[in-house]
């Protein structure tokens, strides 16, 4: 009872957290992943990109980049348009221009059940043998509104890869070139700019950058204040950390579960050979296809 | 202000309609598909094996299968479990029991625009064709087009056990064995006996009579024709193209066959684009 007072109480002042239920508007652009994925990385580098002239920080990242789960209805409701919007959510058919990062489950199951264990989601001593098949079931706390990294992917890929107000990241690309993939940002959301300023933006969000500004502004941001600091929530920024850290049969657990579509995104299957997923369910329009990497 | 509290009342008297508010129990089956799927006759045979005596009537269907907005969240606290509850929402990681409605899309479209608020006929004029822009564009939709609301559960769920495809043509032609599939998802122990019984307590007739006595306009004309191809005498060629480019390959595979062979064809292009491993 306590609790549903407390729910009206929020939703009457509009304080409720907007997360999938909020008020759209045709010019948003969303920024979506499954956990983990590199979400924030890239918050900080658009943000960095579209604000150059001030700094993004854990202090103001919210009010150029607002979160939907850590946000209110109201919040959102007063940020000035056009809006760059953060989400988790799976397919939602009111976000009509989607840019959607995509990270190699077997490094985002290692990274969130570090997250995990910092917001006391799962006991710190919770098992990783235990912790894998929750992970492919979707089935732990905090996942269940956003559904396991296969479904979430693939409500994404099935309705909107290929079209043109959708564009896919993969972190990994990202790591490896991360001017290259973030021209193609610039490129989508129309903002003009020079390999120089975008270096400059690349620079100013190093994953370095990020801890220092984390260790001294964590207290103050509203993802991270009240939690636990010995696990930061800057993670690594690394690819295939799973190579050492997950044992083989996890790894065989996960290719199995998603085979396919890692193989369709590029993801080198280690334990086990498996075809590409074939169309439609990822589906192609040869108007709008353009080979990886090779724009700006 | 005033919006939100008038809400803020009828929450605390559980009078509002759930809508994402829904408690989702593991239990509850979910009735999906996207709008003008002929959904209304199927639910009636659903809720004919659910309930087998007296025979359905509308107020006992919005009992038996409540659409998701259609009742007030403490009807769905007192509702006996385990639920089956409608729905025309694209992919829900929560709905773990899902019975999926799918209908060739050219006939959607008719069913779609017959329900415009001026009836107006197909004769392929503009109007028509920028509502079928519209139409595949998803572009009136709260739920997504066709295509990305039938792909984000065939994607995600397809090969799911807790799954059932159902086509509408298929529950036309063959609707004894299509709803002895869903009477096993269900588990409902249903004898060839208990099937026919349901078949016959809905005739298509029968529904819409139904419908007009409640002054709710469905079209069961055409879904009706759908089963011999109403779209193919009724819908211009140039609307049954669009539709084709659009999701032709997700058509195919749903046993839709086209009529513009070219739009079948990126069935056979292989996924190259992100074929380079990382």
């Amino acid at each position: 009872m306590i609790h549903e007072l407390e729910y009206v109480l929020n939703q009457i002042l509009g304080r409720d957290l907007a997360e999938r239920y909020f008020k759209t508007f045709a010019d948003d652009t969303f920024l979506v992943s499954f956990p983990r994925s590199g979400n924030t990385w890239t918050r900080f580098l658009i943000g960095n990109l579209v604000r150059p002239h001030e700094s993004i920080t854990f202090l103001n990242i919210e009010k150029v980049i607002p979160d939907t789960s850590a946000l209110s209805n109201r919040y959102l409701e007063r940020i000035p348009r056009p809006r760059i919007i953060k989400s988790h959510q799976f397919f939602d058919a009111r976000y009509k221009k989607v840019i959607y990062i995509v990270r190699d489950p077997r490094d985002v199951v290692l990274s969130y059940y570090n997250f995990q264990r910092k917001y006391g989601e799962i006991d710190d001593q919770y098992p990783l043998e235990q912790y894998i098949p929750r992970f492919l079931a979707g089935d732990l706390p905090g996942l269940i509104g956003w559904g396991s990294w296969g479904e979430h992917v693939l409500s994404w890929l099935a309705t909107r890869h290929n079209s043109p107000g959708f564009l896919l990241l993969r972190y990994e690309a990202m790591l490896a070139d991360p001017i290259c993939e973030l021209g193609k940002v610039a490129k989508f959301l129309g903002v003009v700019t020079t390999t120089e300023a975008l270096a400059g933006v690349v620079e100013r969000s190093s994953a370095d950058n990020m801890r220092k500004m984390e260790k001294t502004q964590s207290d103050k941001w509203v993802v991270t204040q009240g939690r636990r600091k010995d696990i930061p929530f800057v993670g690594k920024a690394t690819r295939g950390g799973w190579h050492s850290l997950l044992p083989e049969n996890a790894i065989d657990e996960i290719e199995a579960a998603w085979g396919p579509l890692m193989k369709t995104l590029g993801y080198k299957l280690a334990r086990r050979s498996s075809a590409a997923l074939e169309p439609p369910y990822i589906r192609l329009q040869n108007s709008y296809r353009v080979p990886i990497r090779q724009q700006v | 202000m005033i919006r939100r509290l008038a809400y803020g009342i009828k929450h605390i008297l559980e009078l509002d309609e759930p809508r994402h508010h829904l408690a989702i129990y593991p239990d509850d089956t979910f009735v999906v598909s996207f709008p003008g799927s002929g959904n209304t006759w199927t639910l009636f045979l659903i809720a004919n094996l659910l309930q087998p005596e007296p025979r359905v009537t509308l107020p006992d269907l919005k009992r038996l299968i409540p659409a998701i907005d259609g009742q007030p969240r403490k009807f769905f606290r007192a509702m006996p479990r385990p639920r089956v509850i409608r729905h025309h929402e694209s992919f829900h990681p929560q709905y773990k029991n899902v019975i999926y409605i799918v209908r060739d899309p050219r006939d959607v479209l008719i069913s779609a625009y017959h329900s415009l608020p001026e009836r107006t006929d197909l004769d392929g004029g503009d109007r028509l064709m920028s509502f079928v822009a519209e139409f595949v564009a998803g572009a009136r939709s709260p739920v997504g087009s066709w295509g990305e609301n039938v792909a984000s559960w065939l994607a995600t769920r397809g090969n799911a056990p807790r799954f059932l495809l159902l086509r509408f043509e298929d529950m036309w032609s063959e609707t004894v064995g299509e709803l002895d599939k869903v009477a096993r998802f269900l588990g409902i122990q249903a004898t060839s006996g208990h099937l026919a019984e349901a078949v016959n307590r809905s005739p298509a007739d029968h529904v819409r009579r139904l419908e007009q006595k409640t002054a709710r306009k469905i079209d069961l004309d055409s879904s009706r024709s759908s089963a011999e191809g109403g779209w193919r005498t009724k819908l211009p060629k140039a609307a049954v193209s669009e539709i084709e480019s659009a999701w032709g390959p997700l058509m195919s595979r749903l046993g839709y066959e086209l009529c513009d062979t070219a739009a079948a064809k990126y069935h056979t292009v292989a996924v190259t684009e992100l074929d380079r491993d990382l």
